[in-house]
């Protein structure tokens, strides 16, 4: 048998014909790249909630246990210990319509900062496009995102959330997120690989951020000129439109204006960074 | 695949540079000496490489330990970028070095068979096609379910050879695996390469074992602190290469 280009299997099975030209590669030739690659993503992705729903006996419990018990607690402390001047009726509904993002945000920063120093074998013995790592587990933490809206409709119904048609909201909330977290991924995951002690930074920098970040609170609640600074958080405006369906409020579109802005120059920067350090990233994992 | 007179691989003014010095900076040091800073502590592991290796050719890479043979090699599997000069590969490539590294500890050796397969770009039909052939290769059928860290270091390898001289690409890259297993398995792997070979695949064989890159190879590439010193017929390439081992006894 020789290796003639008409043979079906080997053009079906062969790696992207593309010459692999390191220098000059483009911008647009690495977004195109990882298209070229999403069965492998598919894989990973498809592996990793194998190992979170199928290996343990309560794999979905897992995924929706933190934000619900954190729900159960932020709502037992602002409603029976404080008496509560924030958020919007049904409280509980609308810090579960915040908790879940911010769970999906929290979980994907943290293991995307890692994605490229936790994989190192794979990423040492495998000549896929670096960024699927990190692709890898923002699509992950998204999946169970999804996977965990159920419990946010069931408490919406038992709780009678004014919902209406803004729940259509949720699929340009998810994608905004997806975008958001991608960018800080592609920026963190190269930077830890190189200076190992900032993934600690990170998880300092979110836990601090979850005050930031209009969860237990609506941004119109923080007084006077701040809930300015508070709409300026990226993340503010996809858990507005995360809760958009579940209340009667007007959508605040300037949120989502600077969600939407904020994460375009995430990923243009993300990006950049990430191609410009995967040199030496290579060689040090 | 491209026409004849392309070659498969082409590597120019290839250099590579490494930091000797500690492998991981802290935040501390970024701050205070700046990530600027030039480090003395460099060593360039490959200068100045160049060749081309047309569809089918047979490429031995001789030298002795840490003259760069194994940063070639992660070159042309595109696990590794040059800090200089330009390395095309137009072909699909079925890397035989770090072969378990691949592989996931707490997953099946099935589900590890699936994974590596489809990372390196096998298609799930011809997964499923060659899946039997696969586990016949490695001799593993009873413990397909178990998890891959489980196994011996000479299963891991078995499997993890099984899978990647499996992949059908046209460029197969080797790195002292045959290093490792028994003989059985040894003889099993030549013959594996010895087909693969025959099929018009282009190989690219790192060892140190004279009489495999006598058999396998008639083009021999000579590495001497990164350089590349000598480039033809293997068996010239091996005389020059004893020649330095004489110089150096």
């Amino acid at each position: 048998m020789s290796l003639r280009e008409a043979e079906a299997p080997l053009t079906t099975i062969a790696a992207p014909p593309a010459p692999r030209t390191w220098r000059g590669a483009s911008v647009q030739a690495r977004p195109t790249a990882l298209w070229q690659r999403r069965r492998a993503i598919r894989l990973l992705v498809a592996r990793d909630l194998k190992v979170r729903y199928a290996s343990s006996a309560l794999g979905y419990l897992w995924s929706v246990l933190e934000p619900l018990l954190l729900a159960g607690i932020y709502w037992f402390i602002f409603t029976q210990v404080f008496t509560r001047t924030v958020g919007a009726e049904p409280y509980i509904v609308f810090l579960l319509a915040g908790l879940l993002p911010w769970t999906w945000f929290n979980g994907a920063v943290i293991d995307a900062a890692r994605a490229l120093y936790s994989e190192a074998k794979l990423v040492r013995s495998t000549n896929v496009p670096r960024e699927v790592w990190v692709v890898r587990v923002v699509l992950s933490k998204g999946v169970e995102f999804l996977l965990s809206l159920p419990v946010l409709f069931a408490f919406g119904f038992a709780y009678r959330a004014p919902l209406d048609w803004h729940l259509v909201l949720l699929v340009p909330g998810a994608v905004l997120m997806a975008a958001l977290v991608l960018g800080i991924g592609l920026l963190l995951a190269p930077m830890v690989v190189l200076v190992r002690d900032l993934e600690r930074v990170v998880r300092i920098a979110l836990r601090l951020g979850f005050y930031a970040t209009p969860v237990i609170f609506a941004v119109s609640d923080v007084p006077g000129r701040l809930s300015t600074v508070f709409a300026l958080n990226p993340l503010a405006g996809v858990i507005e439109l995360t809760r958009a369906g579940f209340s009667a409020e007007p959508v605040q579109w300037s949120h989502v204006g600077v969600s939407a802005i904020a994460a375009v120059v995430l990923l243009v920067v993300g990006w950049a960074v990430f191609a410009r350090l995967e040199r030496a990233v290579l060689k040090e994992i | 695949m491209g026409s004849a007179t392309e070659p498969v691989v082409s590597v120019d003014g290839v250099s590579v540079r490494f930091h000797r010095g500690r492998r991981h900076r802290s935040l501390r040091d970024l701050l205070i000496r700046g990530e600027g800073g030039v480090r003395r502590d460099e060593f360039w592991a490959l200068r100045d490489i160049g060749f081309q290796i047309q569809q089918g050719e047979t490429v031995g890479v001789v030298g002795r330990n840490g003259q760069g043979k194994s940063t070639l090699l992660k070159l042309i599997a595109g696990v590794l970028l040059p800090d200089r000069g330009t390395v095309d590969v137009r072909a699909g490539v079925a890397p035989l070095i770090e072969i378990t590294g691949g592989f996931v500890a707490d997953l099946t050796v099935r589900d590890n068979i699936g994974l590596t397969a489809g990372l390196h770009g096998m298609s799930r039909a011809a997964i499923a096609e060659r899946f039997d052939e696969i586990v016949d290769f490695s001799e593993i059928e009873s413990f397909l379910d178990t998890p891959y860290k489980h196994l011996s270091s000479g299963m891991k390898v078995r499997v993890a050879f099984a899978v990647v001289s499996r992949l059908e690409q046209p460029v197969i890259l080797v790195d002292e695996v045959l290093a490792v297993g028994d003989k059985a398995f040894k003889r099993k792997c030549h013959a594996r390469i010895e087909e693969m070979v025959a099929e018009g695949r282009t190989l690219f064989l790192v060892s140190h074992s004279d009489g495999d890159l006598r058999r396998f190879c008639a083009r021999g590439l000579y590495l001497r602190e990164g350089r590349l010193v000598g480039d033809g017929p293997m068996d010239e390439v091996l005389m020059a290469y004893a020649d330095e081992i004489r110089e150096s006894a």
